[in-house]
């Protein structure tokens, strides 16, 4: 039955829905980010590595974060567009609703990889990284997708109204996502490496240019996936184990 | 449907609170099948929420019910068997009718082409057939719920839940959707529960009725049954030419047991009640009756004639408090 749940949310995500306007828009990004990258004068002092390995975490976080967003409508949208009754009357149990939503915001950041592809063999070419940058990305942007979808359908499924839900999966991406732009340099203290080791989003980057610009084995700083890795399967798997109480006409942690 | 027929839905002490708010108090009630049973109380009475708890959306705080023959510990089978249109449903405006009740259509477990058979039945079933590859945000409002009846019936089901089904609706969209009430009961021979503040919805359609307030029940019985619990007082109000409003008064005030009044704004109309308590069952037509036939008898030509009183919806407005919300 997931699988049914699943086909209509990626139809209601690609064919009627925010699905190509979300990727076109990410595909502007990703392209002003490559012009830049590639011609700016301040920037082109990069190396061919560093230039692909900025794409590639532009791609694999915004790609990513933008799971989120799709996944923060998931549970709280259906509510508010008085679509969600239907689906719970029908024979279908709570966790494959979610799981169904789950793949389909997923969904979203495979196709975000798919056009980052070109961006990153345009960038890569003349070093040899482009196919280790593209394994690399799609599991660590895998990970994140996972883990932030998973996120934003629990936000979505005990938030009051959508508003709430949009507002707090938004507050989240700029928490995760503000970290990694920090300027790197002098040692942040124990506090801010707990900080970031713990932020899915700035370790998983951190993994990227470890491999990619200081060009680390890819086995030597997997410590780093640790954070994306758990993030993925706690939220994966309370979403799934909390589903039966969580998604329900109402919001909250409250109501019955 | 008789009272012999097989019961569908039996529900024994429903209690649903929310916090300290009790939503449903103690409801016990029986349904048969193709019985056709209006669920009615004023706005926030519980009839939503009996619904949804029926329909397993809510788990009761107490009490217990059986659908089908199916225990409420078992939702999900609960849910195969039933069939169910939302107050205030949602549609995904992107899909086709046809589409939609595909979907639904597999998510019943229907093969793709069974669901893809079922959904153009059906769609012919609610007169939606020359509209079934059309978006629905191009459907009305009563073509919504028309759809929205028919991926009700997607799964065959053996009760049907209308939740305000008629809400919004222009009189022909409310009269094609009586009529899809009547044949879900009739020809499907399934139990309809039709909770609605449309009381002639209710006296057109329904075998029996079930008011609800504060989310106890008031009373229930079939129409006539529940009228007369009410001891709704009989009256009416009729118009005669002018002229003759004279004659018609003396007329009127020689019937035994008939009180007449002229009104002030409108000389011409004459209100009549009887007199005393509430009259029993067939007194008061003919206590009205009499009085049509003095009018008559005195040439005094009656230009029109209301009868108030002894309807359902004075009924529910006495059984209510007035059935303010």
């Amino acid at each position: 039955m997931t699988a049914t749940v699943a086909a209509q949310e990626l139809r209601d995500l690609w064919v009627g829905g925010r699905g190509p306007v979300l990727l076109f828009a990410f595909s502007v990004v990703l392209s002003v980010v490559t012009y830049l990258t590639a011609t700016n004068q301040v920037l082109n002092f990069l190396e061919r590595r560093e230039a692909v390995n900025l794409t590639l975490q532009v791609a694999v976080a915004v790609g990513a974060l933008v799971t989120l967003i799709v996944s923060a409508d998931g549970v709280s949208g259906e509510r508010e567009r008085g679509t969600l009754e239907s689906l719970l009357l029908a024979p279908v149990s709570r966790r494959a609703i979610v799981a169904g939503k789950l793949i389909a915001a997923v969904s979203l950041w495979f196709a975000a990889f798919v056009v980052t592809v070109p961006y990153v063999w345009v960038l890569g070419r003349g070093v040899s990284i482009v196919g280790r940058a593209l394994v690399l990305g799609s599991v660590v942007g895998t990970l994140l997708a996972l883990a932030l979808s998973a996120l934003g359908l629990l936000i979505s499924a005990l938030s009051n109204s959508n508003k709430v839900s949009l507002a707090v999966a938004f507050f989240l991406l700029l928490a995760l996502f503000a970290p990694t732009q920090l300027p790197g340099g002098p040692p942040q203290g124990w506090f801010g490496n707990v900080l970031d080791a713990v932020n899915p989003v700035a370790s998983g980057l951190r993994y990227l240019s470890a491999v990619l610009v200081t060009g680390h084995d890819w086995t030597r700083d997997l410590a780093y996936l640790a954070s994306p890795l758990v993030a993925a399967a706690a939220a994966g798997c309370v979403l799934l184990l909390t589903a039966d109480r969580l998604v329900r006409l109402t919001g909250g942690v409250s109501a019955g | 449907m008789t009272g012999t027929a097989e019961v569908t839905v039996e529900a024994v002490g429903l209690t649903k609170r929310f916090g300290g708010r009790t939503a449903v108090a103690d409801v016990s009630f029986a349904a048969r099948r193709g019985e056709v049973l209006g669920l009615l109380g004023r706005n926030g009475a519980g009839k939503t929420t009996t619904v949804r708890l029926l329909t397993t959306v809510l788990t009761p705080t107490s009490g217990d019910f059986r659908v089908a023959g199916l225990p409420s510990g078992r939702p999900r089978d609960i849910r195969r068997v039933v069939g169910v249109l939302p107050e205030s449903a949602g549609f995904p405006a992107h899909l086709t009718g046809v589409e939609y009740l595909r979907y639904f259509g597999r998510l019943y477990g229907l093969s793709a082409a069974d669901a893809g058979r079922a959904a153009e039945r059906l769609l012919t079933d609610v007169g939606l057939a020359g509209r079934a590859y059309s978006p629905i945000s191009t459907y009305s409002r009563g073509m919504r719920q028309r759809l929205g009846i028919g991926r009700a019936l997607v799964n065959d089901p053996v009760v049907v839940f209308l939740d305000e089904p008629t809400l919004g609706l222009d009189p022909a969209g409310q009269r094609q959707v009586l009529r899809l009430v009547r044949d879900i009961a009739q020809n499907r021979g399934a139990t309809v529960i039709l909770s609605t503040h449309a009381l002639p919805d209710v006296e057109e359609v329904c075998t029996t009725v079930l008011i609800l307030d504060e989310g106890a029940v008031l009373v229930s019985g079939t129409v006539g049954d529940v009228t007369r619990a009410a001891a709704a007082p009989r009256s009416g109000q009729l118009r005669v030419p002018l002229a003759l409003v004279g004659p018609a008064t003396r007329a009127l005030a020689e019937v035994d047991g008939l009180a007449v009044q002229a009104s002030e704004a409108r000389p011409d109309l004459l209100r009549i009640a009887l007199d005393g308590g509430p009259p029993p069952e067939g007194e008061a037509d003919a206590g009205l009756n009499r009085a049509l036939a003095a009018l008559i008898k005195a040439g005094v030509p009656v230009l029109s004639f209301e009868v108030e009183g002894g309807r359902l919806n004075d009924a529910f407005l006495a059984m209510t408090r007035g059935g303010g919300t």
